[in-house]
């Protein structure tokens, strides 16, 4: 524990898949085994360093924690503001931590980064633009994960943005490049609107004064906590309200500013959730995109929204958020009806699986805006227990697709037969996604419903029914895969090879883990991010 | 003198480590799942009737042990498990069905490819009712229930190439998931209302004591309705018992254990843990009574003209958990927990004797049979002894517990004993029937090469129709032991001459009316169906319950999807591309600018620069 | 006496101006182009010599403004004779490869 202190883990974590980058940029183009070799290896050592901060998090002490702090790019600005100032810049820091929330989420990208190295052996072409496209990628979400600077973080957010345009654009399928576009047309807006935000914020509660001695400095600068300390402290400028004494407060937040900034927050993460009616790109990537960036795609990038709206949207607008709380429910009730009853009506698999991505992340919704404990924790639980079902589900959906040259159900049928194992995997995986007790998926969904029943008994009543829809689309697709005749022509098919398996197995152990142990998650997350909820609850009962 | 007691929680990780043990062989050893199988659920039902034996000690004290699952700050969910008397019993029932079908099953599928498989399934579901059964609160009791739906679910769909399986598998789970949702609400509302958000049983029962009023009576009817959904659900009540005729489809071993014995009673258990609740609304237990009541005759009527003797059974079990929701709705937790305790035992016999003939004559239908008594002679006597228990016949353990139940309507609701009387004629006339047609007169199409089952599939029948036979004199009218037992304090023996007489007199006379019919023949068979062939139809088809459910549920859901395709495709998809083709357009429009001539470039720099230079002079004339 | 120059300048600006927006024929273009560069060297001198701070850099830099032209004008010709043997014109509007 003492060492992880004293090493730069973090920056370990984040740029470990970088070197290995580079050493797959100086490989041979045609050496595709060695290529992939590196990849996955490289994809294992934040796995490694992960699993090792996971278990290295002092869970008592909670909230950040392995802070490191580098100034990167420094502005000057006008002396004049103010008499007396030795020093008055702009500042971007490279600023790395991880608490309760971000933790499991880092764990969970090193991991399903790493399942999704081993199922890129489907891949046919170019190998090594892929893995260098693919480790960026990775890069980019721990950074996203571990920065704690609003700038650094958005930096990082784009990193995804670029890597997995060309992901989508160059190894996908047929309309490959329409669905790249697509993405990036969607989440560059999401984008520009988050960055009009994380500017206005900045202007307003990014700053600090620094006082050593005579020198007084005055910074303006990205960093999370300074902003999350402005917005919080009721002295700070940013509360301030202009009177008598101060007539002119230029830092004082308005309810009018807090309200256009969390609405905007909540619209650049609702794209990336996504919430209804924005979701509309993200079936194509799903059908679209090659198996193991789906994976991380549905797996991990979803989840950036969510987080971003915890971390930003509720962490820094508490009261905004639970006024709307009513309305995040309505639109987590909508996604989840919505995406059930048109998984249900769909005939390709992929597609099932895209809508029942949207039913899911409405739980999420629903477990946030249960404004409690349960709730909170519920929906960081779906968040991590629909990445590794997720993952499971379009791993078994990449393997499917070599065999059989399609996803489309009705062309689909018997595969238990002649594949065992992978029609069990694929149950187990339908299971948990249904939320099955004893599974993964079970606890997020009873946490964030039984949470939301405080306040709205009505909407999550109405959620249950959801559930029902989710065993019956969940068990009509699965059931079509695998149960009932075989086609004449998959009789012949193999089974899964082990390097399919492996991480199936890796997967459903860690599904089958977290189904019956969710407290190894839960305990995490409720020490780690204690102040955060405590912050939030601390709204519910003053307003 | 509570060593065994403590030891409980073994009871369940028996049959979970033959599940893990299975699983990881996979399909490479075929007689490893029989033996896995078997030794474990005997080690779980060796462990589980020395908790008996404890637990018969007059002294004996509930125990239960639990532990924190998941925290949330102040919210804390526990896990764990309690032993009561309650428990104990249907600890050793499931466990004895559970070895008895083990060993059955070594027989029955014999020839089955996937043998290990079944095995790990069987294992597991008994993992899961085991773990139903001891659970001490209802989180952990909702969770076991879903393991147990899916078990059920996994062993339906067993044959999974067979489309009417796979559907029938597919229809088991999601019928059964609507009533757990109700459930789940009605945990949700516990949750809520509960002084510390307790959910374990000792405390509902202390809280739902009927005078602390910590909950008002109008919550209360609303989380027993909605524990009541869940138990509707399981025990395949109306109108939600549509599942249960079809999970047919599954192997007939799993039949008896699943759909006879064990998990379909769990929501009569359910229920019993849970009395405290029902017992504090009037309106709840009214309900509880009616449905129960009504579905016990529904059932009832819908047995007699089916064709499919695992169908006939299944009715029947229907019928009979309706007879155990009705004594628990009642207020006779005895007469319902009774009537479980040998129904499990008769009616595990009845499907394991159907399973004999099954797979002596390789068809379901009871009109190709015919004659078998004579060459299945061991399945013939113990089948009996289950029908005669089944038709409430004394001294066999039926009548006793039916009984009880009858007299418990008798005293209290004079509509429901008819309907109980009703239901009870209809039972032995359709056990009647069914035995008569299978068992005697001319051997028909399918029972030319029958033969009696092997040795591993009589024995359980044996071993079942001791219990069958005898189980019923732990409660008699004029002994009162069973009941005591399980309340933990004296009950009276229930008695009532009027309702004892009535209930042999219904029992015999529909046993005589079904002589008549299919025995002697005095009353042509075909009556019904030529007199009234509506009304034939009406019951075959089981009220049609399936075809309104088609159209008034599955339709509209579908047609509710394809309609919301229509709205992502055009309506959302359709803003979307209004969206980009505006920007396509605009940007179209600006590239018309672009037209390649330096010369007009040039001038509309110039021009931009005049106005520029305009605007920066002309600010200064400006006031 | 500085008016006068830069009134010259400006004339002889606009004219090179038009020229360069109106003129068909590319020569003309560039020749136009010169003018307008002219017009700036006469204005570097006049202020050279009559400005508020007379000093010598502003006719040092119209000589470099002049080798500029000259180097200019031998790029534009060049490019000018490669286009013509090309496309055997020196129209200016057919010579819109850069449109959209």
């Amino acid at each position: 524990m003492s060492v992880l202190n004293e090493i730069p883990v973090l920056s370990l974590i984040l740029w470990s898949p970088l070197v290995g980058l580079l050493v797959i940029l100086l490989m041979p183009k045609q050496r595709s085994g060695w290529m992939k070799t590196a990849a996955i290896v490289t994809t294992l050592v934040p796995l490694a360093f992960s699993l090792w901060l996971y278990a290295g998090y002092d869970k008592q002490q909670g909230g950040d924690a392995f802070e490191e702090r580098l100034s990167w790019v420094q502005v000057p600005l006008s002396k004049e503001f103010q008499s007396g100032v030795t020093e008055f810049v702009f500042r971007l820091d490279y600023t790395l931590g991880v608490d309760g929330i971000s933790l499991p989420l880092v764990l969970l990208t090193a991991l399903v980064t790493a399942m999704a190295a081993l199922a890129a052996y489907h891949v046919k072409k170019r190998w090594k633009s892929f893995f260098a496209w693919f480790l960026l990628l990775e890069a980019g979400m721990l950074g996203v994960f571990l920065a704690r600077d609003i700038f650094l973080f958005f930096v990082f957010f784009e990193v995804t943005l670029v890597a997995m345009y060309f992901l989508i654009g160059i190894w996908g399928y047929y309309n490959r490049e329409r669905a790249a576009n697509q993405f990036l047309l969607y989440n560059g807006l999401g984008s520009a609107i988050m960055l009009l935000a994380f500017v206005l914020l900045v202007n307003t509660a990014g700053f600090r004064v620094e006082q050593a001695g005579e020198q007084i400095s005055y910074i303006y600068s990205g960093s999370y906590g300074d902003i999350l300390r402005n917005m919080t402290d009721p002295a700070a400028w940013v509360n301030a309200v202009p009177d008598q004494l101060r007539p002119a407060n230029p830092f004082y937040m308005s309810d009018t500013m807090r309200w256009t900034l969390f609405i905007m927050l909540l619209a650049a993460f609702g794209i990336k959730l996504p919430v209804f009616p924005f979701h509309t790109w993200m079936l194509k990537v799903h059908t679209e995109a090659p198996p193991a960036v789906v994976m991380i795609h549905s797996g991990v990038l979803l989840k950036m929204g969510a987080y971003g709206l915890i971390r930003f949207g509720f962490g820094l607008f508490p009261e905004q958020a639970k006024a709307w709380a009513a309305v995040l429910a309505a639109l987590g009730v909508i996604n989840l009806l919505y995406g059930a009853l048109l998984a249900f009506r769909q005939q390709e698999f992929k597609l099932v699986l895209a809508y029942s991505s949207i039913s899911h992340m409405g739980i999420v919704l629903l477990g946030l805006a249960a404004f409690n404990e349960l709730g909170l924790q519920g929906a960081l639980f779906q968040l991590v227990s629909h990445g590794l079902i997720s993952a499971l589900l379009f791993l078994i959906v990449g393997s499917l697709y070599e065999r059989t040259g399609t996803t489309e159900l009705p062309l689909l049928g018997g595969l238990a037969r002649s594949m065992p194992f992978m029609g069990g995997v694929l149950l187990a995986a339908g299971l948990a996604s249904l939320g099955l007790p004893g599974l993964s998926g079970f606890v997020g969904e009873f946490l964030s419903l039984l949470g939301l029943f405080e306040s709205m008994r009505w909407l999550t009543a109405l959620a249950v029914l959801g559930i029902i829809l989710t065993a019956v689309y969940v068990l009509r697709a699965v059931l079509k895969i695998t149960f009932g005749r075989q086609q004449e022509k998959h009789t012949a098919l193999k089974d899964a090879r082990l390097i399919e398996a492996v991480p199936m197995i890796v997967l459903l152990a860690f599904i089958v883990l977290l189904g019956c142990y969710p407290s190894l998650l839960t305990d995490t997350v409720q020490l780690g991010a204690e102040g955060l909820f405590e912050q939030l609850l601390a709204t519910r009962a003053g307003g | 003198m509570d060593m065994y007691t403590k030891a409980a929680w073994i009871v369940p990780l028996l049959p979970l480590a033959a599940f893990l043990v299975l699983t990881a062989l996979g399909r490479g050893s075929r007689r490893a799942g029989a033996v896995f199988g078997s030794l474990f659920s005997l080690a779980a039902l060796v462990l589980s009737l020395l908790i008996v034996a404890e637990r018969l000690e007059p002294d004996a004290v509930d125990y239960s042990y639990a532990f924190d699952w998941i925290r949330a700050g102040d919210f804390t969910l526990r896990i764990g498990f309690e032993v009561t008397n309650l428990t104990a019993m249907m600890l050793a029932v499931v466990t004895l069905v559970s070895f008895l079908v083990n060993v059955y099953s070594a027989g029955y599928m014999k020839n089955d490819e996937r043998i290990t498989v079944y095995y790990g399934y069987v294992s597991l579901f008994t993992f899961s009712m085991l773990g139903l059964v001891l659970s001490d609160n209802l989180l952990s009791l909702y969770i076991f229930w879903e393991l147990v739906g899916v078990c059920s679910f996994l062993l339906v769909g067993f044959w999974y190439a067979k489309p009417k399986a796979k559907a029938a598998a597919k229809k088991a789970f999601i019928v059964t998931r609507i009533g757990d949702a109700g459930l789940l609400i009605g945990i949700m509302l516990l949750f809520w209302y509960m002084p510390d958000h307790a959910l374990d049983f000792t405390t509902i029962q202390s809280v739902f004591d009927g005078q602390s009023g910590a909950i008002t009576t109008g919550i209360t009817t609303l989380i027993a309705l909605c524990i009541f959904l869940g138990a509707v659900g399981k025990s395949g009540q109306f109108p939600l018992h549509v599942w249960l005729p079809d999970a047919m489809e599954g192997p007939t071993p799993i039949s008896a254990l699943i759909h006879a014995a064990t998990m379909v009673a769990a929501g009569v258990f359910l229920i019993a843990r849970t009395y405290d609740i029902f017992q504090d609304s009037a309106a709840a237990m009214e309900t509880v009574a009616y449905v129960g009541g009504f579905t016990a005759l529904f059932a009832a009527t819908i047995a007699l003209v089916q064709q499919d003797i695992k169908r006939i059974l299944a009715y029947s079990t229907v019928s009979q958990l309706g007879y155990m929701i009705m004594a628990l709705g009642l207020g006779s937790l005895t007469g319902g927990i009774f009537h479980l305790f040998t129904h499990a035992f008769f009616k595990a016999l009845l499907f394991l004797g159907a399973g004999s003939i099954i797979h002596a004559v390789h068809t379901q239908n009871i009109k190709e049979m015919g004659g078998l008594g004579t060459r299945m002679k061991l399945t013939a006597w113990t089948f009996a002894i289950g029908a005669l228990a089944l038709s409430g016949i004394p001294p066999f353990s039926g009548f006793w517990s039916k009984d009880l139940i009858l007299t418990a309507a008798y005293e209290s609701n004079p509509l429901l004993f008819f309907v109980g009387l009703a239901a009870a004629f209809c039972t032995a006339l359709y056990m009647t029937r069914l035995f008569i047609l299978v068992f005697m007169g001319k051997p028909g199409a399918a029972s030319a090469a029958a033969h009696e089952a092997p040795r591993s599939m009589t024995v359980p029948l044996v071993a079942l129709a001791v219990p069958a036979a005898i189980a019923g004199f732990v409660e008699t009218p004029w002994n009162g032991w069973f009941g005591s037992w399980l309340s933990g304090h004296q009950e009276p023996a229930h008695g009532s001459a009027a309702a004892i007489i009535a209930s042999i007199a219904v029992s015999v006379l529909g046993l005589y009316v079904g002589w008549l019919v299919y025995g002697r023949r005095s009353i042509g068979r075909i009556t019904l169906a030529e007199r009234s062939p509506w009304l034939y139809k009406l019951l075959e088809r089981g009220y049609f319950v399936d075809e309104l459910y088609a159209a008034a549920v599955v339709k509209p859901i579908k047609l509710a999807g394809q309609l919301l395709i229509l709205f992502d495709e055009f309506i959302v998809g359709g803003l979307v591309r209004a969206a980009g083709a505006a920007t396509s357009s605009a940007g179209r429009l600006a590239a018309r600018l672009q037209n390649g001539q330096t010369q007009t470039y040039g001038l509309a720099a110039v021009i931009g620069l005049v106005i520029l230079v305009a605007a920066l002079v002309g600010r200064r004339f400006l006031p | 006496m500085l008016p006068s120059y830069l009134t010259l300048a400006a004339i002889l600006f606009c004219i090179g101006l038009y020229g360069a927006l109106v003129k068909r024929n590319a020569v003309i273009v560039l020749l136009s182009l010169e003018l307008m560069l002219n017009a700036v060297n006469l204005n570097l001198v006049a202020f050279s010599k009559y400005g508020v701070v007379p000093s010598l850099t502003g006719q040092i830099f119209s000589l470099f403004t002049i080798t500029v032209a000259a180097a200019e004008a031998a790029i534009g010709v060049a490019i000018l004779i490669a286009l013509f043997r090309l496309r055997g014109t020196v129209k200016i509007d057919e010579f819109d490869e850069m449109r959209r």
